[in-house]
This record gives C-alpha cells, structure tokens and sequence, in this order.
C-alpha cells in the first residue's frame, strides 16, 4: 500500500483552491463568517454571488472551500445530520460537537479511496453557555479551536492584521472594523479579483447575514 | 380463536384475517386520544395527555405530539416506545430526502413512507406490527393547504379534514362529523379540536395538549393558560345552552314558531 | 418446528396488550428494591441486595448498581444477566457518542439508546423481551441533575424520586409522602435508607444488604459519581439509626 497522505496533498496544491478566501473572527459575543464570493474554475470566474456556507443548525454556521464538487457534497451530508440530530433530540449540537463530528467525518473520508478534498471554518455560539467559538479544520481533517482563522492565499495577508489587532473582547463594531482590514488588504494585495466578501455574524439569537458594502475600490501603492 | 391462527405472526386465518393486525389496532384504542382538525390556513392537533403523578419530572416527560422535520408535526396513539421507533424512521427520512433531491419531504410523501413502514411489519417474518396509529399533519412546501393523515398498523393511509386516533376515537370522530365545516378560522379551529377532545377528557385543561401548524411557521404548542381560557368559554356556552334548555317554558317554544311564521 | 418458537415471541393479545412484556414487569416486581431521589444537587441511589453471603467479596461485587459513564450512574431490578447486556451496551453507546462528539452524552439520550434496544425486543429482537428496569442517575449541561426510569417495554419517564422492585408500591408511596422539593443531597441520602428500611423485611440494615450510589458536583464544579463503600453505608445507617446493633450476634449465628 502507497503511503496516501503526499498524493492528497497535492490535491490541495491547486491554485484555484487557495485562492478562495474564508475568514473568521471570534468576539466577545459573536463569531464572524466571511467568505469570498467568486465561484472559480482554473482561470474563470464563472460566478460572482457565491455562498459558501450552509446553516447547520441555529447557532452553527461551516463556511467552505475545496474541490468544486467536494464541498457542496459534503457540507449539505453535514447539515442533514446535525438537522437530524436537532429534529431527533429536540436539541441542537454544540458548535463544539458538530466540529468534533466533522472532524471524524472528514478523517474517515480522507482513508477512503475517494476522500473529500475541503477545508472548513466553523463558526458558532454554545447555546447553553452563550459562549462564541471559532473552528479551523483542513482537508487533512486537523482541528484547531482559534479566536480567528483564515483559510487560501488569505492566510499570508490577514493573520499578521489579527494577530496586531484582535482581542477577545472586541465588540461587533470592533469585529467588522478589523474584518474590513483584511479584506481591504485581500483587495490591496491578493492579485485576482474574488469578487468581494459574504459575511454573516452568529450570535446567541442565530444566525444573519451582515449587509457588507464591498464597492470600494483599493489601491495598491 | 385456539386455532393457533392469532399465535404466528402476521399470517392469514382461513377466513382471511391477519389478527396480529387486528389486535394491533386494538392497542392503538387502549391508547390516549389524538385529534388532527384541519382549518382554512392552519391545521392543529389536540392529545390528550395523562396527568404527571407527584413524583414525575415534568421537565422530561415525553409527549405524543413531534416534529417529523420543521414542517411536519406528527400525533400518535397506542405504544409509546413503538412510536419513538417509528418516528426516529420518519425523522431520517425526511432528512435523507432532503440531501438526496434538496427539496423537503411533502406531508403525503411522508405519511406514505410511514405506512409503508407499518405495512412491512405486517408482513415481514418474526417481527409484530407497530401498535400505533399516527395522524401526521403540516404544510407542503411553498404551499398554504392544510394536510392531514392518518396512518394505521395494517399500514393503510388516508387523507382527512378532521378525524381522531385513540381511546373513544369513535365518540369523537362522530362529533367532528357533526361540528366540522370548511374554511375555519383559526379561533373556531382551535374551538372545535379543544371541543372535540373534551367529549372524552373529562378533567379540562391540564390534561389536553395543542399543537399549531401554519405555514412557513414553526410549531407552536398552546400554552396551558390558553387551553385553559378555551375550556372556560366552552364550558359556559355549554351551561348556557342548557340553561335554554331547561329554562325554556313550552309556551316561548311554540312562540318562536308562531312568530317565524309571517316569513314563510 | 420454528413455529414453536415464533409463537412465544413478543405478540398482541385479543386486547392489544403484550402479555411477554407484562409478564417481565412481573417478574421484575420480585428482584430487589431499588430507588433514586433527585435532590437539587445530586441525586443518590440505593438498592437492597438479594444475595448476601459472609463469603462474598464486597467491593468487587455489585449487584444493583453500575456506573454507565462518567456523567451518569444506574440502578437495575431484575434480571441481572440481561442488565449486564444492556448496560455493556449503554457503556458502548456512551463511549461512541464520547468519540463521536467529544462530549458526554446527554442523559435522555443514553436512556433513549437503551430503550430503543429493549423496544426492539418487544417487536422483532428475540424471543422475550429483557427482563429489566433501570433507574438512572446523571447530569449534563442542558437538564442538570436527572433522574430516569425505564421498564421492559422500552417505556423510559424522568422522576424526582422512584423506586422499582419488590414493594415498589409501598415505597413509592413512602417516597411521596417524604420527598420535600429542594432537598439536598444530604437529606435525600437520609430519606433513601430510610424508605429502604421500611421496604425490607428487616428492620435493622447493615451494609453487605443494600448498595448505595451518589452523583454530585465538587466544589470546583466537576461532576463525580461514587458508589459507597462498606464503612460509609455503616456511617451512614449509624447516623439514621437504622444499623444493626454490632455488638450482638447477628441473626445467622444465632441459629447456629
């Protein structure tokens, strides 16, 4: 038997993945979700009002990026069996509990002879202790609970700008005001045009999509 | 009846009866009493619902009222642990549907699949029937008629404006045949579904449980205080009703005729 | 001749009733008294054991009380063989969900587990249905403290107090007569060998007759359950007055 995990990360080495952007930051009282929304294929932009994401429940939102296919494949296999789990127990998972079960699916799918080729960001509010929570998971399903992660080219601009201004206790307002660095620094520096940002924020009282005006144009110095 | 015909299960009798069947559905009138009444845009469900002892945690107590998914709500009377089987198979599907052709299930799609379940436990070697009938009500997807089934343990379906399952289902059917009319309100809905359970639960309130469908809507269950002030108007319209009864001397009677006369 | 056997599998009577799961609660009705209080920081349970001997080792040998998880304990009344089936499968089930989620499983939903088992023993599973109830005892984030019962037919309901075995009637009436809301643990642990000695023949207990289990929180607010040991079961009848006088001889050696 091959050893299998090179082969797989050369399906990761895809331009077109990486340069899909998805943010998250975490707050005092929310998670914030962003992702790109240009659908791309090679060098084609075949869509600009992409949605990344898919609701898993009331308080849990998984934002993707990955092998076309892939993605919308596994994410909505996700959200039927935490609706599942919600119509069957009368409760929902934890955000914390559809990571871990994510993981495990994606870890399972992944010593298949056909793994799913996505990373994720999960992104969350605890309904019992209203506690907001940020989940990075790559296609090799490792997990990692962050206070804000970025997945693609994304990485390189944004975190630099997290790390300096991010603080667990920043409020909404705060939370938008350093979304909007990063991606003015996504426009700035990142050399494609993802066709501006989807964001959507949960907090304890759901899930809503945040009204982001992504017109300005930026230059680079 | 020694004949051994009742004794294997589900086979046919030589006069051509599946008693396992039978006595299923005897199981099901042991049961406490569902009703489903559909109105002009909602379709409610009342149960009756025994009466927690002391001891018992109202926190947990199971209910005879679900949700199949977000759209469906289902009702059941007879075996409670054959019903959380059943359902959980219900839940399931209605999820797998929705992955497979990213449309939600329709009510009739869903009762059928649940009759299809019961059937096969008719049939299928070494296993009895589900002891329970279901009334499975809700919207259509984009759609704003009122559903409403019923499913037996025979595995029979059957569409209804307003039927009941359960201990005196009887009793309470024939008067849903008299009360019943097209295009209800939603008051006079809730009316007649409280009204209707009350010809066989005796002790008001506490006892009765409502679930509300609307659709696009999530399920609402009535709050006790509202069932409450429902029984209240019910039980003084019917004092009133007697009080004329009673109270009428024969002479108004006959007035009341005489006096429609000229019309006619 | 499987006909033989297919016609002693769980059937609808005339009436609609399943004669193998009453007859299971019957038999239920002999084993050993067990009981659960909830109390609102804990819950306890306490069970009379059958089968005593001088010879038994007694800290390896429970009969009525099992731990299922780290959030949930159990009390069984019954038979112990099918228990242990059932709560082998509930220790998997928990440990599947621990691996699945990376969280304990909530206290209904392992109670639920363990019923859908024993509803399919009523429809299609074996022969007979299984031969036990359960109390269960456990905590989780959502409901705290709970207390469950379940029977043979897969029924299960939350309680505040309950009891099952032999004269489960009386002392679920004795359970409602005493059971104060808000009581704590403490008193409830009190009530609890108190029910046990009106319920068992004897009147004086010693611990190698009656198990006794705790779920509670630390004071650092981590959950604990503790089965008892010997010389606490001893304190605590000394305390309620309920131990049997250690100085004369007990009633085995008399005869002798």
């Amino acid at each position: 038997m091959s050893f299998q995990i090179p082969l797989q990360a050369q399906l990761n080495n895809n331009h077109t993945i990486r340069k899909h952007v998805l943010l998250g930051i975490t707050g005092q009282d929310f998670t914030l979700i962003a992702a790109s929304k240009a659908a791309m294929r090679g060098a084609t932009v075949l869509k600009a009002a992409d949605d990344k994401t898919r609701q898993l429940n009331k308080h849990t939102l998984m934002a993707f990026s990955g092998e076309a296919g892939d993605t919308i494949q596994f994410a909505e296999y996700i959200q039927a069996n935490a609706q599942l789990y919600s119509m069957r127990n009368g409760i929902d998972l934890s955000p914390s509990a559809v990571a871990n079960f994510v993981r495990g699916e994606l870890a399972s799918s992944l010593r298949s002879r056909k793994p799913y080729n996505v990373n994720l960001l999960l992104g969350g509010v605890d309904p019992i202790t209203l506690k907001p929570s940020l989940y990075w998971m790559d296609y090799l399903a490792s997990l990692a609970p962050l206070p804000y992660a970025a997945h693609g080219y994304a990485q390189y601009y944004c975190l630099s700008i997290l790390d300096k201004h991010h603080h667990p206790d920043i409020n909404y307002e705060q939370g938008i005001k350093i979304l909007r660095m990063c991606t003015d620094e996504l426009k700035r520096r990142l050399p494609i045009d993802f066709k501006g940002m989807l964001v959507k924020v949960i907090t304890k009282d759901g899930i809503r999509e945040v009204d982001y005006d992504d017109s300005a144009r930026i230059d680079c110095p | 009846m020694a004949s051994g015909y009742d004794r294997a299960l589900s086979v046919f009798s030589p006069d051509g009866h599946v008693f396992q069947v039978e006595y299923a559905l005897e199981a099901v009138k042991r049961g406490t009493c569902a009703v489903g009444v559909k109105g002009k845009d909602i379709v409610v469900l009342g149960c009756e619902k025994r009466s927690a002892m002391k001891l018992q945690d109202t926190r947990i107590t199971p209910s005879k009222i679900g949700l199949v998914d977000i759209h469906v709500c289902l009702a059941f009377a007879g075996l409670n642990a054959d019903a959380r089987i059943l359902v959980d198979k219900a839940r399931l599907e209605a999820q797998s549907h929705r992955l497979t052709v990213e449309d939600p299930v329709t009510i009739e799609y869903i009762t059928k699949y649940v009759a299809g379940v019961q059937q096969r436990y008719t049939q299928s070697g070494g296993v009895r029937p589900f002891g329970i009938s279901t009334l499975i009500v809700g919207f259509d997807p984009l759609d704003k008629t009122p559903r409403l089934y019923q499913t037996e343990p025979s595995g029979i379906y059957s569409a209804w404006k307003a039927n009941a399952i359960g201990r005196s289902s009887k009793t309470v059917r024939e008067f849903l045949e008299r009360n019943h009319k097209d295009d209800m309100d939603r008051e006079t809905t809730l009316k007649l579904t409280i009204k209707s359970l009350l010809e066989v639960v005796q002790t008001g309130a506490k006892n009765i449980e409502i679930a509300i469908m609307a659709p696009g809507k999530p399920l609402e269950m009535l709050p006790v205080e509202d069932i409450e002030a429902y029984v209240k108007s019910i039980e003084q319209e019917k004092a009133e009703a007697a009080k004329k009864k009673t109270g009428r001397t024969p002479g108004t009677g006959s007035a009341a005729i005489l006096s429609r006369g000229p019309d006619e | 001749m499987s006909r033989r056997y297919d016609s002693r599998t769980t059937i609808f009577s005339p009436e609609g009733r399943l004669y193998q799961v009453e007859y299971a609660l019957e038999a239920i009705s002999h084993a050993g008294t067990a009981l659960g209080i909830l109390a609102k920081d804990g819950i306890v349970l306490a069970a009379e054991r059958k089968v005593t001997s001088k010879l038994l080792e007694q800290d390896t040998s429970a009969e009525k009380l099992y731990i299922l998880n780290d959030n949930m304990i159990c009390a069984v009344a019954g038979m112990t063989a099918d228990a242990n089936i059932l709560i082998n499968y509930a220790r998997q089930a928990a440990q599947k969900y621990l691996l699945t989620y990376n969280e304990d499983i909530p206290c209904e939903q392992l109670v639920r587990r363990l019923c859908d088992l024993k509803q399919g023993y009523t429809q299609h599973g074996g022969l007979r249905p299984f031969g036990v109830s359960f109390i269960y005892a456990g905590y989780d984030p959502q409901r705290q403290f709970q207390l469950y019962q379940s029977n043979p037919s897969g029924n299960y309901g939350g309680w505040k107090a309950t009891s099952v075995g032999a004269n489960n009637a009386s002392a679920q009436s004795l359970l409602k007569q005493d059971y104060k809301e808000d009581c704590d643990l403490k008193e409830a642990c009190g009530m609890a060998v108190k029910v046990l000695s009106k319920t068992m023949d004897s009147t004086k207990l010693s611990s190698e007759k009656i198990e006794f289990a705790t779920v509670g929180k630390t004071k650092d607010g981590r959950i604990y359950h503790h089965l008892w040991g010997a010389d606490e079961i001893t304190a605590l009848l000394k305390e309620h007055n309920l131990a049997r006088d250690e100085s004369g001889l007990d009633g085995d050696q008399k005869i002798v």
